[in-house]
């Protein structure tokens, strides 16, 4: 079973990477048909706002099979796995980190169904395939549980409702990134995922496979991309593209992401909501305390009330649009630190085998 | 015009000087205003997740050291070396309640207006709330149909009342009541999951209740994380009840394969005044419940077994000692024992490890202090004891028989416990319902013309960009209704 497990995560991960392709393939055909129709030649314009090309639609469902099977491979992986050692995905952070990558993906494709989005793939697919690379430099031994976490259901409910909570704010996290990148801040949101994505794997390399380094890289680079991005914009390469009716650069149009965005939180929230009180109910029972302040409970409080602040965001005048945007942006590092947290500050949840 | 809850207060007009009673009026309003306003709620719980964010990466005083001025004083001197940037760094620090930042100052104003706040706004919002679920505005008047976020005009074949009653049908076979009300145009309202709206309202004030419980357990909640009894010994429980915990046996098991701990077990027997009441094996996940007392088990370690006599003989005591304590060379460990029917305090220091030449493996040092001397910081008598053999410290003969395991629990009672579970409950429930069965309302409102009728549509909510939204399937399915062949 072990054994089948594994080799059903690297078929995930196989069909994640080829998805990736096929959605950027998806993505520049569409592109190249914007790029026509605004040449004057004749494009299907799709009432969402995204222009086609002759092969665009093919692409896209080729996209899409190979988005699901990635899906399916994981979840029988998580599956065999969870029969191999007896209980849910969270006694370390190589079985929580493809759960995670699970919960990515399976949000993902649920929403590409309900909004035909397929754009939104470039930012959730490659969040999902760097938790499964993640997951694949750590150990995957299966170890005996320490005492704490020889609770089983609870457990296992807790992990999986905070994959759906997750899942979903990468997917908000996807929308309002792709939402920013239209807006007066392209050039800062483009510098910093260029530059965060390029400096992830070198951060990873540098610290020789450390997640400090990923996350490092990730930042650092992100902030050197967003400071000559915004240099960029205030040496005047950027102007404002708000209140435009279609989507620039082939796309989705922002209040399609915008709605977006806030569909996802609107799943992840309670989701979220309900993963701190399950974990409170186990800290009750294992240590005596519900709330201890203890660095990974402090995280997920965060995230949690700066999701809590976007939805009071999304109806107050003034933090609609670009500063909502920038929320969502917050509350995913927000959920990334939650996550990760543990690597970083020790504590209570130190237990992951990694700590 | 109907208001759309949340939209944020209207600006105070200022008031013109006037008596005071006015001014403390007007004062009152404005701090009124800004308790309820959106903004500043969003601005509050971001500078509480600010305090969160510095609360997790600067390292935090374990619970009970901050109230301890020696302990604070010995637990920032550990840490000093760590924030060294410049001399005061650890000291500034500490006098910003950095390390302490949940227990702050700064933390508690936030978390207490946030509670007013939340209180304001469920307040505020309540009036409304019972306004539009009982007594909903039928006649919005004309405007609203040209203005409304979505709004929809048909024309239709019927009469202004056969179009009322198809319309209405829609609705209802949509889960909608309906309202209707006639003068020369004829007004409709539709809503659903009225009752919901206050789902939102419980989802805010939940949170009240989770602090409420937080409150009523901090104040009135007793707490010892460092009750450790070492196997054979009996601990007093520091809750003035007569109770007493005797541990019988400690057990570590060790997973076969990679030697890591996969349970800790505490065979204890609980006591009131001295009878036995209860005996549980006490584990991780699997605690001692004694009315609304209730141990944990929180670690564990090593003890010295110590026998030890008076100079007559008689024996004082017998019991493990647990090694629970660190001297500051960070390297032997340091057991305290009180000897019972006298006024002495022994401290039991451990070896620390073979590069000890003081305290060798399978050897203990014995200081003896005085409680009631004059200077009962100095021992009066320090010896080093072998493993089985007698010696005389302080006059009594004491005995190292061997070395033994303690076990720590937690002793925590929580009066509040079950104010927060009841609020977590509320708290998820009404959010989730809040977003699975949002609150919806429709206005409709039909006027004849020469040769039918026309009928208007509208709703507050705003369009989805994404996806068709329910009034637009509303809408197409109140055309198709009036636009079906009409019975002959
Ligand atoms: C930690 C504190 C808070 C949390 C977690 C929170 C959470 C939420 C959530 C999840 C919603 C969306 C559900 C709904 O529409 O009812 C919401 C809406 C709302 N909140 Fe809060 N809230 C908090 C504090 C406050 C405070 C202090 C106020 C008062 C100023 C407030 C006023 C509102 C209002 C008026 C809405 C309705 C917005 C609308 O029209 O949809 N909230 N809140």
């Amino acid at each position: 079973m072990e054994k089948m497990s594994g080799y059903a995560f690297v078929a995930a991960m196989l069909s994640t990477g080829l998805a990736t392709i096929a959605y950027l393939a998806y993505a520049i055909s569409g592109l190249r048909a914007a790029r026509m129709q605004t040449a004057g030649m004749p494009m299907n314009t799709g009432t969402l706002g995204f222009v086609s090309g002759r092969y665009t639609p093919a692409i896209g469902r080729y996209a899409t099979m190979l988005g699901w099977l990635a899906t399916l491979a994981l979840l029988a992986g998580l599956i065999f796995r969870a029969i191999a050692t007896k209980h849910g995905p969270f006694a370390n952070m190589y079985e929580f980190s493809l759960a995670f990558a699970f919960g990515v993906l399976v949000t993902y494709m649920v929403f590409e169904r309900r909004y035909h989005q397929r754009i939104l793939a470039l930012v959730a697919l490659p969040v999902a395939a760097a938790m499964m690379a993640y997951a694949s430099t750590i150990p995957s031994t299966i170890e005996p549980l320490v005492p704490a976490l020889q609770n089983n259901l609870l457990l296992t409910v807790h992990v999986a409702v905070a994959i759906v909570a997750y899942g979903s704010f990468a997917i908000a996290f996807a929308a309002s990134l792709l939402y920013l990148l239209q807006g007066r801040w392209a050039l800062v949101a483009g510098g910093m995922l260029v530059l965060g994505i390029l400096g992830a794997p070198t951060g990873l390399l540098l610290s020789g496979g450390n997640i400090t380094g990923l996350l490092g890289g990730l930042l650092g680079g992100g902030l050197l991309g967003g400071l000559l991005g915004y240099a960029a914009h205030w040496a005047g390469l950027g102007k404002s593209f708000e209140g435009e009716a279609s989507g620039r650069w082939g796309l989705p149009k922002p209040q399609v992401l915008d709605e977006i965005g806030y569909r996802a939180v609107v799943v992840g929230y309670p989701f979220l909501t309900l993963t701190i009180i399950l974990g409170a109910v186990w800290a009750d029972t294992a240590w005596g305390t519900y709330w201890s302040w203890d660095p990974k409970e402090t995280a997920s409080l965060v995230t949690w009330l700066i999701y809590g602040t976007y939805l009071h965001a999304r109806v107050v005048r003034g933090w609609r649009g670009d500063r909502a945007a920038w929320l969502l942006v917050l509350g995913f590092v927000a959920t990334l630190f939650t996550y990760f947290g543990n690597l970083f500050f020790g504590g209570l949840h130190s237990y992951s085998g990694l700590g | 015009m109907v208001q759309e809850a949340g939209t944020p207060p209207l600006e105070t007009a200022s008031v013109p000087a006037a008596g005071a009673m006015d001014r403390v009026d007007n004062v009152l309003e404005r701090l009124w205003h800004l308790l309820t306003s959106m903004r500043v709620a969003m601005i509050i719980m971001l500078l509480i997740a600010v305090m969160g964010v510095i609360g997790s990466l600067v390292i935090q005083m374990p619970t009970g050291v901050g109230d301890d001025p020696q302990a604070r004083i010995d637990w920032l001197n550990g840490i000093r070396p760590r924030f060294s940037l410049f001399a005061a760094q650890t000291d500034i620090m500490n006098s910003l309640q950095l390390f302490e930042v949940f227990n702050s100052f700064v933390f508690r104003i936030l978390i207490a207006l946030l509670t007013v706040s939340l209180i304001a706004c469920s307040l505020h919002r309540i009036p409304g709330l019972i306004r539009t679920a009982t007594k909903p505005r039928v006649d919005v008047g004309a405007p609203f149909f040209q203005h409304a976020p979505q709004h929809e005009t048909i024309v239709a074949r019927q009469t202004a009342a056969d179009a009322q009653a198809l319309v209405t049908g829609v609705l209802k076979r949509r889960g909608y009541r309906t309202l209707s009300a006639e003068d020369e145009t004829i007004h409709v309202y539709g809503d659903r999951w009225r009752w919901m709206q206050f789902s939102g309202l419980i989802g805010h004030l939940s949170l009240v209740v989770i602090m409420a419980g937080a409150i009523i357990g901090g104040v009135a909640g007793y707490r010892d994380q460092d009750f450790s009894i070492a196997e054979g010994a009996t601990r007093v429980v520091g809750t003035n009840e007569g109770l007493s915990v005797k541990l019988t046996d400690f057990t570590v098991t060790y997973d076969q394969i990679t030697d890591s701990p996969s349970d800790y077990a505490s065979s204890v027997i609980l006591m009131k005044n001295g009878t036995e009441i209860d005996r549980h094996v006490v584990r991780v996940n699997d605690p001692l419940r004694y009315g609304d007392l209730t141990f944990y088990q929180a670690s564990y370690g090593s003890a010295a077994q110590m026998t030890i006599k008076d100079a007559g003989g008689k024996l004082l005591t017998s019991e493990g000692v647990p090694f629970s304590w660190q001297l500051n060379d960070g390297k032997r460990s340091l057991g305290i024992l009180s000897v019972p029917g006298t006024n002495y305090t022994l401290w039991v220091i451990g070896t620390g490890g073979n590069a000890d030449t003081r305290v060798r493996p399978g050897q203990v040092e014995v200081q003896a202090f005085n409680n009631s001397g004059a200077s009962s910081n100095t021992p009066i008598d320090d010896k080093v004891l072998d493993q089985g053999k007698a010696a005389t410290v302080a006059g009594m003969a004491i005995t190292f028989d061997r070395e033994s395991q303690y076990t720590r629990l937690t002793v925590a009672r929580d009066p509040g416990v079950m104010l927060v579970w009841l609020g977590s409950l509320l708290l998820f429930v009404g959010f989730a319902l809040r977003f699975m069965l949002p609150h919806k309302r429709v206005w409709g409102r039909i006027t004849t013309r020469s040769s039918g009728a026309i009928v208007s549509m509208a709703t507050l909510a705003q369009k989805d960009a994404a996806i068709s939204t329910d009034f637009e399937d509303l809408v197409n399915d109140i055309r198709t209704a009036l636009q079906a062949p009409v019975q002959a």
